[in-house]
């Protein structure tokens, strides 16, 4: 009888150290699900894939520095290839597995998903900067944390007229001349031209005859020859790195003798490389800071980069890895919001999550972000860079919001 | 009687934390000091499914189905060993690294799938990767254009090349940047590796 009971004790406490570890263990082991869409061997795998890397270290550092208000992130992180069937594959997945945003990433998944994410509730933070993404009443759950392309086209259109024109020996003579170099058939490539168009106008340029580049060009004489006549003061580049660095190849080579202004997918750590002295004096939008400028928290980016792709050289990582990092950070800030609110829902995401950043600042050189109900447009400022002796400098930082209130409020929301 | 009951309670106690103490004890435990790097070794290469050279552009009408820019699949299978030679062990927990056909960068593989490698033992893990013409033409015609430019030949024939050879690996394949995250207890590494196969 007393044996039997002093056992019934010991059993009685291990069960109650086993609750109470079993406890501690759920208690742990709490996650929030996100899923990530990336190109790591597609049509887009060259400026993709520093993405993608980007996409997974930086949750790395999220999670190391205390995760979503203790809760660790479950990153399912897929290459689509930039396949669009398999984008929608893998994003039902997302959803199976109950993930509570995704990280998206080009036009064509954004695109082909806005309305599935706009009836499923699901936040889609991407890397497509489409200004009719920005107009919640249309795509309320597309969101990004970068100057949209429309806002970036004004912004390189607006920089130079006020800071390259007057030195030209033709100022006050006549009226600037721009043309836009893009492929037409690419959605992401034209999405920026009608804004573009409009700047200009407004500005006061003569506007030349679009050129038709593809995003696979490797020979773009036929265009630059055709702009000869028109005699164009700036080139306006809308497409991806290595169409452009062929374009201003050919620009230089046959002596065009125009400036080149370049939205962001075509401006980065690899058009001098390719480029070579054709990019002397390119000037590019990058809502972030190029990879390992002295900019607050460039020091983790590096770090992370070294240590969870120890195999990867420094110099093949660029502006893309921060431009991961911006996407990532600013979902996490909205997670902490929504989850402080105790709304992990995809509507508590957006609401109590995105919509709550008045001139939130994520640090990597990126303009403070600003999400609204009715707008989605997280920046009003251009950040524009020229490429001169070998690195990318700091040119202006293009407000459009302050310099045209109006048109801003009234006008340019939505394309 | 209640009185030895207690002493009796407490010295049980006492007994099973100190066994349950002593086993921890007997455990090595992973420090920055004692860990070892994972080796990780390219054991082979495989192709479990693989139906030729072929490329059909969407201009051609299918017999069912919608028409569309449709390349030859073809699917490799890397098998590691890695191997912990460590006291304790360890988790696998991220395992990447890049393909190239020759130096062409063609593929990035991602396995997300963690697993436990015990102390002093070597586990094998089998990567998947997935390959079809178009892809790797989409590939050659925008990260690799600069290289084939260089190299003066057609993506065309840089495809059939690979798309022929591969079931003889006429070609070598390599393993680049490679990455494996490893956790044991508090401590994170990540070790790189680089294979070349045949």
């Amino acid at each position: 009888m007393y044996i039997r009971n002093l056992w019934s004790k010991v059993f009685i406490l291990l069960i109650a150290v086993a609750l109470i570890a079993g406890f501690f263990s759920i208690a742990g082991a709490a996650t929030i699900k996100i899923g990530s869409l990336n190109d790591m061997t597609g049509a887009t795998s060259d400026v993709g894939k520093d993405y993608a890397l980007g996409i997974s270290e930086a949750i790395r550092y999220i999670n190391d520095t205390g995760g979503i208000n203790g809760k660790q992130i479950k990153l399912y992180q897929f290459d689509y290839g930039y396949r669009i069937p398999e984008a929608l594959t893998k994003y039902n997945l997302f959803k199976r597995l109950k993930c509570v945003a995704i990280l998206g990433w080009g036009t064509g998944d954004t695109e082909a998903l806005a309305p599935t994410v706009a009836r499923d509730k699901i936040p889609y933070v991407s890397a497509s900067y489409s200004g009719h993404l920005c107009k919640p009443e249309k795509t309320p759950y597309n969101l990004f944390f970068a100057t949209d392309y429309s806002t970036q086209s004004r912004g390189l259109i607006t920089a130079w007229f006020d800071k390259k024109w007057p030195q030209k020996p033709d100022y006050g003579k006549r009226k600037p001349r721009i043309a836009m170099c893009y492929m037409s058939a690419s959605p992401f490539s034209s999405s920026s031209i009608k804004a573009a168009k409009e700047q200009a106008e407004m500005l006061g340029f003569e506007i030349g005859p679009d050129q038709d580049v593809s995003l696979y060009a490797i020979d773009t004489k036929s265009q630059i020859l055709a702009l000869k006549e028109f005699k164009p003061d700036v080139l306006l580049h809308t497409n991806t790195v290595m169409s452009v660095a062929a374009t201003l190849r050919d620009s230089y080579a046959l002596g065009l003798g125009a400036d080149n202004l370049i939205k962001c997918w075509g401006y980065d750590e690899n058009l001098p490389k390719l480029a070579g002295r054709a990019a002397e004096g390119a000037i590019g939008c990058a809502p972030w800071a190029f990879f390992g400028m002295d900019v607050p928290l460039m020091d983790k980016v590096v770090e992370y980069a070294k240590k969870y792709n120890p195999g990867i050289p420094m110099e093949k990582r660029t502006v893309h890895t921060v431009q991961a990092w911006a996407s990532a950070l600013g979902l996490a800030e909205a997670l902490k919001r929504a989850d402080k609110a105790g709304d992990l829902s995809g509507e508590g995401i957006l609401k109590k999550g995105f919509e709550t950043m008045k001139d939130f600042e994520i640090g990597l050189g990126i303009a403070p972000a600003t999400f609204t109900a009715t707008d989605h447009r997280s920046q009003s400022e251009a950040k524009i860079y020229e490429y001169k002796n070998g690195k990318f400098s700091l040119l202006d930082e293009v407000d459009l919001k302050k310099r045209w209130p109006d048109k801003w409020a009234n006008e340019w929301l939505g394309w | 009687m209640n009185k030895t009951s207690k002493i009796l309670s407490i010295l049980s106690f006492i007994v099973i934390a100190a066994l349950l103490f002593g086993c921890a004890g007997m455990m090595v435990k992973p420090t920055e000091k004692n860990f070892n790097n994972p080796v990780i070794t390219l054991n082979h290469v495989e192709i479990p499914y693989y139906t030729g050279y072929y490329y059909f552009s969407k201009k051609v009408k299918p017999t069912k189905g919608t028409a569309g820019d449709y390349g030859a699949p073809m699917s490799m299978a890397f098998i590691f060993d890695i191997e912990n030679p460590n006291e304790y062990p360890i988790q696998l927990d991220g395992f990447k690294f890049s393909v190239n056909f020759e130096e062409f960068e063609v593929n990035t593989v991602n396995s997300p799938e963690n697993m436990w490698i015990p102390a002093g033992k070597t586990n094998q893990i089998r990567v998947p990767a997935m390959f079809d013409t178009r892809q790797t033409l989409l590939t050659l015609l925008l990260p690799g254009a600069m290289k084939l430019s260089e190299k003066k030949i057609s993506p065309w024939q840089a495809l059939e090349k690979w798309w022929t050879g591969a079931p003889d690996f006429s070609f070598p394949v390599y393993v680049k940047e490679g990455a494996a995250i490893f956790q044991a207890g508090a401590l994170t590494k990540v070790v790189s590796f680089n294979a070349t196969f045949p």
